[in-house]
């Protein structure tokens, strides 16, 4: 009979944000096991908390089913003696098959004729291969940190203490380093501890929630939601919408309670980030907001025991939290005392890389480089405000605040520019030259802190490529490419036309200056820095066009990223169409033949009086007409109008090779062919190269 | 319950689980873990069991007694559990029941923690252990030290006996905390604080220290070539602290700082290699004992971990 299969490991405490990952993995690596065993199966689900991981699959079969399947044995030619009889090989086959030679059969396979024959494999029982599967389970999670206890070589997040394995009534053997499987759970650790016997899997989830484990993890998140919104609507507010903390907190859990704590009235003069950071990094606290979003000195705590008496844990997290707003106000008060530009001086003692120097001399690199690219971008007048920003950019680095809590950086200097008498807008974009932080974050609103910001990852960026350091598939240390698309969010976001190169190669000038390294080492990285970014355009613009077609943009260039980015989109939305299919088609063939023609001809245009044909001529002047419209158009920002101008070259590309035979044999015309064909080409050439765009049908999606 | 019954009843606990008792070591280190009975114990096949009070000194958080919170010196209880039963969970709850923390009255919690101690190339996993919201205990389960793989591993539980005596009797600050009947912390260690404090920062000679570093450090591997792991790793110590004094003085450059680290880092590494070799040697005497703590499950797949030092045993290493 089919029946239910339960695995549940039990651990020690498991890190926040490895528990549903693992279980996820559990799930796939129990099922996956199951398919490759044969053994059908109904619908799975996971239940998860710290100390458990478990999946519960339907209707497990009783055993595989029988299986035939075809052997495959000699070749005819090799099965058959010159005299008809079977060779050596043929019943050697028979034999392993546990078959007569005369049962073999001839079949057809795309090598040959071949000897072979059913063969029918008997299913297998559950409990036989069950064992296996859970067995490659709990030994197969993949956990970002393992270690290992006690005197064993198996190593997992935290230590194993318990398997769960049961396939309807029975037991499945599993073992794991010095645990055996059994089927035992336990309860909440001190509310109901057990061990509490399980009679059936379905018997599992609500046997769970009698000994007070919460093990849905959707269940409990929900839970922890409305009992925390309960809470602040009880102190006359709501809960502060944070995903990230709901999701930690519930891996910190299996039996929810929500506990309403308050703190002094005073440190709501601290910034709010401060008290935010203050009560959610650390003791994972929900702050408590009033209606109009300001800060109530109130917070939520999530507590995994319904103690006896909450007003006695609350009186704790409620110390807790006092004497870290204390060090915080301290700090606060310490901190201001000081003028965050006589702070500046001390970032000489402060380590940005080994090589490459102090966060004093990365600043001074910064303003060189937030200066001309204010230039670049066409905004001379704010030259004062970018600077100013620039100087005081990472003078917090050194503030007891920033000390204790580096995710204020930029905040705590906005805070501390402004306490110091600084311009707002230096203020502000000290803060925002930190944003975008994440793919989801904004672009600065203001354009101090967009160029300070590009300016500190360009110079960051060149800098760890000069060095030979870019990031590895698995080590990112200094985020570069977190850095290389916060430089593309901001220029797109912020719309500069600016020329990357040119960006990239002031900030090559600086690091390289500090190396004291030549010119040749400093283009080699700026090469190589330019394969990074356009790595980094491949990825994230996977989703705005076909592959091929950010290839062929990317190939023609990405030096204006806002005018790549246009022309992306014009060739996304022709790209399509049977006649631009056709155009690709036409366009290969231009390339072809020059590239296998044009090497030894001149590079000088097409010489009018070597035409023979009129299409010639009419081709000549169409490519000269588009070329220039090209250029004019792209140099006004307007991708579709270049794209446009090009494609009417199609009619008179199409005349041509209707009318021309390019491989004449007089060789003046037949070079002033290639010539004019080069030209042809070179009008695609600033829009993308078309040669990448896969022009046969039907073969990209 | 005072200061002086915290460590009492620490104490008995531990002692009746087997542990031996050992004394504070008496030379300067930033925290138990440094001490031999950690450091070196944690090394080799042999089993460990120990609990220990460890005046931790930390020049750099010295605040002159003015801080409620922080200290020039504090006082770690370090217990070290080798191999790391397999009921160490309980037997650590059952520890805090001892001093009067129980879990149906407070919120406990195992919050994950990676320990990392550059400078004695060691690392390990576990947690945090919360008592409503306050960090009262470091649990690590050790993975590797002086840079050697941990095997079998050891269970490390450092108590912040100053947070737990002032969470315990529901006081501010940690001179207020009751060392015994009628007489505070702040009358046993107030001054020592100041004066170790003004040490720390201004009095000392850093020209002196810089030698001393220097003279340690040779020190060290002189006894190291004559095959004396214990006084070396002394040495070793003597260097760490010394690199703590002119680091909190501010004398090292932030370019020097990092090499500064490196060396304290192959003095401790070098000692550990030495230590088990001596213990090779010996043929590791102290797991004929058969002393464990605690459940000690028998292995059920694969061969112990601690079986990788026979190789080790065959071939000594210089």
């Amino acid at each position: 009979m089919n029946d239910d299969l339960l695995f549940e490991i039990g651990t020690e405490e498991l890190p926040a944000g490895a528990v549903e990952p693992a279980v996820e993995q559990l799930r796939t690596l129990v099922l996956s096991g199951l398919e490759g065993a044969h053994l059908g199966h109904g619908a799975a689900r996971t239940l998860a908390t710290p100390r458990r991981l478990t999946v519960l699959v339907e209707g497990v079969a009783e055993r595989s089913p029988d299986a035939t399947r075809q052997a495959l044995g000699p070749s005819v030619k090799a099965a058959f003696a010159p005299d008809g009889s079977h060779t050596k090989a043929a019943t050697r086959f028979a034999e392993a098959q546990g078959v007569t030679v005369s049962a073999l059969r001839r079949v057809q396979t795309p090598k040959g004729e071949y000897l072979a024959v059913e063969v029918t494999e008997a299913g297998r029982p559950a409990s036989a291969l069950l064992p296996a599967v859970l067995g490659a389970a709990v030994h197969g999670i993949d956990f970002r940190k393992r270690m290992r206890w006690g005197d064993v070589e198996q190593s997992f997040a935290r230590p194993v203490q318990w398997l769960l394995a049961l396939h309807g009534q029975e037991v499945v053997p599993v073992v794991f380093a010095d645990v055996k499987s059994g089927r035992m759970t336990f309860g909440h650790r001190f509310l109901s501890p057990g061990p509490h016997p399980v009679a059936h899997p379905r018997d599992y989830p609500g046997l769970l929630e009698r000994v007070r484990v919460l093990a849905d993890v959707g269940t409990r998140k929900e839970r922890i939601r409305r009992e925390a919104d309960e809470a602040a609507r009880r102190a006359g507010g709501r809960i502060r919408e944070d995903q990230a903390l709901l999701d930690q907190v519930t891996e910190l859990v299996e039996w929810p309670t929500a506990l309403l704590g308050s703190f002094e009235e005073r440190h709501l003069e601290l910034p709010p980030e401060v008290l935010v950071q203050e009560m959610t990094s650390h003791q994972r606290y929900f702050p408590v907001l009033a209606a109009d979003g300001r800060l109530l000195p109130r917070f939520v705590a999530i507590s995994n025991t319904p103690v006896r008496d909450p007003a006695l844990s609350v009186r704790g997290y409620e110390r807790v939290l006092r004497s870290r707003l204390s060090d915080g106000r301290f700090f606060f008060d310490q901190d201001r005392k000081v003028p965050l530009a006589a702070r500046v001086p001390a970032l000489e003692r402060v380590v940005w890389q080994g090589k490459l120097g102090t966060y004093a001399e990365k600043v001074g690199r910064i303003r060189l480089l937030a200066a001309a690219l204010t230039r670049a971008v066409g905004r001379p007048e704010l030259l004062e405000v970018v600077d100013r920003a620039a100087l005081l950019a990472k003078a917090d680095l050194t503030t007891g605040m920033v000390g204790e809590f580096p995710e204020l950086q930029g905040v705590m200097g906005r805070e501390y520019a402004l306490a110091s008498g600084e311009p707002p807008a230096v203020a502000q974009a000290i803060a925002d030259h930190y944003l975008p932080r994440g793919a989801s974050d904004p672009v600065p609103a203001d354009d101090p802190g967009a160029l300070v910001g590009m300016a500190d990852r360009l110079d960051t960026l060149a800098g760890l490529f000069v060095l030979g350091k870019p990031p590895t598939a698995s080590a990112d240390p200094f985020g570069l490419r977190r850095a290389c698309l916060g430089v593309v969010h901001l220029v797109l976001g912020r719309g500069y036309r600016l020329s990357l190169g040119e960006a990239v190669g002031h900030a090559l000038e600086g690091v390289g200056k500090k190396l004291g390294l030549g010119a040749a080492e400093v283009a080699d990285a700026g090469a190589q820095l330019l394969e990074f970014f356009r790595g980094r355009l491949r990825a994230l613009w996977a989703e705005r066009a076909r592959a091929d077609v950010v290839e062929a943009v990317l190939a023609a260039g990405f030096d204006d990223l806002l005018l790549a980015r246009a022309r992306l989109d014009a060739f996304a939305q022709v790209v399509g169409a049977p006649d631009f299919t056709e155009l690709a088609i036409a366009f290969k063939r231009v390339v072809n033949i020059v590239e296998k023609q044009g090497k030894d001809v001149s590079s000088e245009p097409a010489d009018p009086r070597l035409f023979q044909e009129g299409t010639e001529t009419a081709l000549a002047q169409a490519a000269r007409r588009a070329s220039a419209e090209v250029h004019r158009a792209l140099g006004a920002g307007d991708a579709p109008a270049a794209l446009a101008a090009a494609r009417a070259l199609k009619g008179p590309v199409d005349a041509f090779f209707d009318k021309v035979l390019v491989m004449t044999d007089d060789r003046p015309v037949r070079e002033n062919r290639v010539r004019l064909l080069r030209e042809v080409a070179q009008v695609f050439a600033p829009l993308a190269d078309l040669s990448r765009i896969q022009a046969e049908t039907g073969v990209t999606p | 319950m005072t200061f002086q019954d915290l460590i009492l009843a620490l104490q008995r606990h531990w002692a009746a689980q087997g542990c031996i008792l050992a004394q504070a070591y008496d030379v300067e280190v930033g925290a138990g873990t440094m001490a031999p009975t950690t450091f070196l114990r944690a090394l080799g096949p042999e089993p460990w069991n120990v609990a220990y009070v460890q005046p931790s000194r930390r020049p750099a958080d010295g605040r002159f007694g003015e801080n409620p919170n922080r200290l020039f010196q504090h006082h770690q209880f370090q217990v070290i559990l080798k191999p790391s039963p397999k009921d160490v969970q309980a037997l650590y709850l059952d520890s805090l029941q001892a001093i009067g923390i129980d879990p149906l009255e407070h919120d406990l919690r195992f919050v994950e923690d990676d320990w990392e101690a550059p400078t004695l190339g060691a690392w390990g996993l576990g947690w945090e252990v919360w008592c409503d919201g306050q960090e009262i205990t470091q649990f690590t389960y050790f993975q590797q030290c002086g840079g050697f793989e941990c095997r079998p591993v050891s269970a490390e539980l450092t108590y912040g006996l100053e947070r737990i005596a002032m969470y315990l009797q529901n006081v501010d600050t940690i001179f207020d905390v009751e060392w015994v009947k009628g007489v505070s912390y702040g009358e046993v260690f107030h001054r020592n604080e100041v004066e170790m404090s003004t040490y720390a920062f201004r009095a000392s000679d850093p020209a002196v220290l810089f030698t001393l570093f220097e003279i340690y450090e040779k020190e060290c591997a002189r006894l190291l070539a004559q095959g004396l792991p214990l006084p070396a790793y002394e040495s070793a110590l003597k260097c760490s602290h010394t690199f703590n004094l002119l680091d909190a003085r501010g004398a090292i450059s932030v370019t020097e700082r990092a090499g500064f680290i490196k060396r304290v880092r192959d003095n401790a590494r070098a000692c550990a290699e030495a230590y088990l070799a001596v213990r090779a040697e010996l043929g590791f005497p102290l797991l004929k004992t058969g002393w464990t703590v605690g459940q000690q499950p028998p292995l059920l797949e694969g061969v112990p971990a601690s079986k990788s030092w026979e190789s080790f045993l065959a071939e000594p290493k210089s």
